[in-house]
């Protein structure tokens, strides 16, 4: 790990990004920016927002929303000394969402036009008016504010902006840094950037406009030994940020990729890890994963409610435990955040005109509070909406999803030698690897990177085929140590799965570094 | 509403006249999707959306460009065509290229039933109502989820190949819980004809299954032997066939690869019962006319008797190993050589065992083996003297894939049938049969239900 690595994502988990404009059209696009210019010039989102609204209300909905909203992408894939694609991809719609006695009804088109806005908001109505014959539980919602409001999101360099030739020799000039390691046989690379232009119009009287940068940059070095058949691969620790293209331009990604490249070839030589009781240091790069599916998931109000049964699962928090159980240990926090700077999942207002929010889940270990929703509210017992409603597209119907969910650092100024000078049998993991968890949130299991044996306080050699399996609040209880705030970085997930149809989530975790004691490590290498 | 191939025809043909580059695929894809959720016995979510869909992806001088929309107007096809065109000429070379395919003859293949596509709200509604009506005589809970898409669309390349096609799928999943959450039950079925699809035969088994399982037993985790249902073999297993890549084995980063740049192909990895193929023109689970790159999709055995026969070279690795692109797989096939057991009489066969019907998150471990590792869910039972004793709690298993059929641990094969993984919703279909297999790795318990 560099400092400079270190300094980038202390940084980036913490500091305000200036908030950027989108600059002039370069000239390698202008021809089809110009075209969605026009295009976005053409349709009055505001008019169509009164034909779908005015249309719902005469057909007698308690409730009608209507997104207007155009998504874009780009891809760059590299492989060794060749790019495999370049693509980018745009996508343009709108979802109206009623509330007919106390049932859902959506519909959506990519047809965004004034009669397609009609019949698709009478299609939505007729959906919930069939359903509603049989409903048996109104679904009803908390009020909210009404808002009128423009938001950006907090990125420096709009990666739209970027012309395609910079981005692809970056890419190259990383598989060739990787391939100068001997024995590191193949690399690939990429970059994707997703930029998301919301509108959002509902009977509430709210008009949003929101304007969201992400990048998702990776990479993958493979190190094989042929005379034996004997391969592993290892994946970039810098994951995916709520950041624009000043990500990759700042991130030390030549040096990390050197390093994977030299820890790849290593790990292949590296001792078969020995099962057993070990106390783990996991680092930020790794502990997010075990956050976002551990803490993240379980206090989701919905699952506890049985309202994901059929797939991503119920909970273990039972709303009985709320206030009562010790989820971890007492010098941990965890924090819900929709207004952290760079954060994945960070916005202006939710998919229901919510201002984002910061609040505790779990207080000095205690299990305190749920991620909640307009629908979902009722049924918490604060009745208060955190705006968590999030749809991935403009034809997905909304739905609770996860915030940015982060452990706050220590108090102290403890450093990651601090924490690896208090154990005598151990194991540093470094970067998400394997995942695996039940429906419940109780059990799962983890791999990671790369794995260091700790020794008397000392960092040792290199392991492999490490995974951890443990129960969630036996593992979060047995954390006694808390790297400070300069330990402190952010991961995340560019594509965060739940729901049915499944929908995708870009969600941040930060942490510092962490200590837990007598963890079971099993060996994966099967025999 | 979806695109005929008349429609279709004159899309791709629009887009293929605004190329100017040296070579293009163009294709367009509609689709009319819906969904009902309920949870709780009720609904929670229902909607639906309609979509149209364009990708060019063009070479000048063998340099290549992507590029996508959903805007239908002239003025932005013409706008995508040239956005490709862009990024083809600032990009370097494509080491990869291959001219596109020109004029191909496809068997077609019968996947599309138009009530699937355009579903009815008020039988769809009735349909489910009846499943919740179930759960609640039996005293359960229930959750689950009712999806119907119809999908048609066209590719076509600038070297005259043109390739229409229409599909539909409907799935529904029911998971029946007990109220106090002590038990669970599961059953998902799929088909492309809604007609087909039996709702009330997968309440009934979620149900059942949740009923089964109250008041289960927790068993040391270890090696028990085990039955899978076919809907454990499909979580497993929908996605094995496309798994078999011929590049991955030749580079040495594969289950089938061997010490020295070898494959296993011509080996006994698997059971000689087991047979694993693909084939479009299967009338219960058709796949699609065209295979990778549009090649005539044809039916491919990729373990025959349980020796690998074939692994899956796409047209550039085809070319650099002097071999024919493989024209599949398309679909996912696993059946016995030998005439299917049937479960009772696996069950009866089986001295002490543990009797499951569906696997939860399951994660690549390590790629060398294909060790996954994953969690029972909903539905797990323990078999003595040739009967189900008790029900069990749950177990995360540690497992190789290749193990799991390797001559000796397979005993038993039943007959196959029509099932989709449950982490893919039941978008993903496969044939796949029970399996009794003697070792099954169960390395820890998980109180989770």
């Amino acid at each position: 790990m560099t400092t400079s690595r270190r300094d980038f994502i202390k940084t980036a988990g913490i500091a305000a990004g200036v908030v950027a404009l989108p600059s002039a059209l370069p000239a390698w696009i202008s021809e089809v920016d110009a075209v969605e210019a026009a295009t976005a010039a053409a349709v009055d989102k505001n008019a169509l927002a009164d034909i779908a609204l005015n249309t719902a209300r005469r057909l007698g909905v308690t409730y009608a929303d209507i997104r207007i909203n155009r998504y874009r992408n780009e891809q760059i894939s590299t492989r060794e000394k060749q790019v495999q694609n370049v693509s980018r991809s745009q996508n343009f719609g709108f979802g109206v969402r009623v509330l007919f006695k106390g049932t859902w009804g959506f519909a959506s088109s990519r047809d965004v036009t004034p009669a397609e806005v009609r019949r698709i908001t009478r299609q939505a109505v007729d959906i919930a008016r069939a359903n509603s014959v049989y409903q048996r539980k109104r679904i009803t919602m908390v009020p909210t504010p009404r808002i009128v409001a423009t938001w950006k999101s907090a990125f420096e360099k709009d990666p739209f902006d970027v012309g395609i030739d910079d981005k692809i020799q970056l890419l190259l000039k990383l598989n060739e840094r990787a391939l100068k390691t001997n024995g590191v046989s193949f690399v690939s690379s990429s970059m994707g950037f997703a930029n998301e232009q919301k509108f959002y119009a509902s009977t509430d009287g709210s008009r949003i406009d929101q304007y969201i940068i992400r990048a998702n940059p990776q990479f993958s070095v493979t190190a094989t030994n042929r005379s034996t058949g004997d391969f592993l691969a290892l994946n970039s620790l810098g994951g995916p940020q709520g950041m624009g293209y000043e990500y990759m331009e700042k991130y030390p990604w030549l040096s990390e990729i050197e390093q994977a490249g030299e820890n790849a070839v290593a790990k292949l030589k590296a001792k078969s890890v020995e099962p057993g009781k070990y106390d783990l240091v996991l680092h930020p790069s790794h502990l997010w994963l075990t956050i976002h599916e551990s803490v993240g998931h379980p206090t989701e109000l919905d699952r506890s409610l049985w309202w994901e049964a059929d797939y991503a699962g119920t909970s273990f928090l039972t709303r009985d435990k709320l206030g009562k159980l010790q989820f971890a240990s007492k010098i941990m926090n965890f924090v819900a955040d929709r207004t952290q700077p760079v954060g994945l999942a960070t916005v202006g207002y939710d998919d229901e005109g919510v201002p984002a929010q910061r609040w505790h889940l779990i207080k000095d270990g205690v299990f305190v509070d749920w991620q909640t929703t307009r629908d979902l509210a009722n049924m918490s017992p604060n009745k208060k909406s955190y705006g968590c409603l999030h749809a991935d597209s403009w034809g997905s119907i909304s739905f609770p999803r996860m915030p940015n969910v982060s452990l706050q650092p220590g108090k102290e100024n403890t450093s990651l030698n601090d924490l690896v000078a208090g154990v005598e049998k151990g194991i540093l993991i470094h970067g998400d690897g394997s995942y695996s968890i039940d429906q419940q949130r109780y059990n799962f299991q983890f791999g990671g990177q790369t794995f260091h044996e700790i020794k008397n306080g000392k960092i040792g050699p290199m392991l492999r085929d490490v995974a951890y399996q443990s129960r969630t609040t036996d593992f979060w209880n047995s954390c006694d140590g808390l790297g400070g705030p300069a330990t402190y970085e952010v991961g995340g997930s560019f594509n965060d799965g739940k729901g049915e149809p499944g929908q995708s989530n870009a969600v941040s975790h930060g942490c510092p570094v962490a200590r837990f004691r007598g963890v079971n490590v099993l060996n994966t290498a099967a025999k | 509403m979806l695109l005929t191939e008349k429609d279709a025809r004159e899309i791709t043909d629009k887009l293929l006249s605004y190329v100017k580059a040296d070579d293009a695929t163009v294709n367009v894809g509609s689709e009319n999707y819906s969904h009902l959720r309920f949870a709780a016995n009720s609904f929670t979510t229902s909607g639906a959306r309609e979509n149209t869909t364009i990708g060019v992806t063009v070479w000048i001088d063998k340099k290549r460009g992507s590029s996508s929309t959903n805007e239908m107007d002239d003025e932005s096809l013409r706008a995508t065509v040239a956005q490709a065109e862009q990024l083809a000429r600032i990009s370097p070379v494509d080491r990869e290229y291959l001219p596109t395919l020109g004029p191909q003859t496809y068997r077609p293949v019968n996947g599309y039933a138009e009530g699937t596509s355009n579903i009815s709200l008020q039988n769809r509604a009735r349909a489910i109502n009846d499943v919740i009506a179930g759960c609640e005589k039996a005293g359960v809970i229930g959750a689950g989820f009712h999806q119907a898409r119809g999908s048609a669309g066209a590719s076509a390349t600038k070297n005259g190949n043109f390739n229409y096609a229409r599909s539909s799928l409907v799935s529904l999943s029911t998971t029946a819980r007990t109220p106090d959450g002590t038990s669970s039950g599961y059953f998902l079925r799929n088909h492309f004809d809604v007609a087909k699809l039996d709702s009330k035969r997968v309440a009934r088994e979620a149900i059942r299954k949740a009923l089964d399982s109250r008041q289960p037993k927790t068993l040391p985790p270890g090696t028990y032997p085990a039955i899978l249902e076919p809907q454990a073999v499909a979580d497993l297993l929908s996605g094995f066939a496309f798994g078999f890549d011929a590049r991955n084995a030749d580079e040495g980063r594969s289950p089938f690869s061997l010490p020295g740049g070898k494959t296993k192909v011509g080996q006994q990895i698997f059971d000689e019962r087991i047979n694993i193929y693909s084939d479009p023109w299967n009338p219960e689970l058709p796949g699609s006319q065209a295979a990778q790159g549009g090649i005539p999709a044809e039916k491919i055995y990729l373990v025959r008797n349980g020796v690998l026969e074939n692994l899956i070279y796409s047209r550039f690795w085809a070319k650099q190993k002097d071999k024919q692109p493989t024209p599949g797989p398309v679909n996912n096939i696993m059946e016995s050589s030998r005439p299917a057991s049937a479960l009772e009489d696996m069950i009866k066969a089986t001295d002490r065992g543990i009797l499951l019907g569906r696997f939860w998150y399951i994660r690549g471990v390590d790629p060398r083996t294909a060790l996954q590792t994953g969690l029972t869910r909903d539905g797990i039972w323990y078999i003595e003297n040739g009967k189900i004793k008790h029900p069990v709690t749950n177990f995360r298993f540690n497992q190789s894939l290749i193990q799991l059929l390797a001559p000796g641990n397979v005993e038993m094969i039943g007959a196959s049938e029509r099932v989709g993984s449950s982490e893919a919703q039941g978008g993903s279909s496969a044939l796949l049969p029970a399996l009794k297999v003697k070792e099954f790795h169960f390395t820890s318990a998980s109180e989770a239900v």
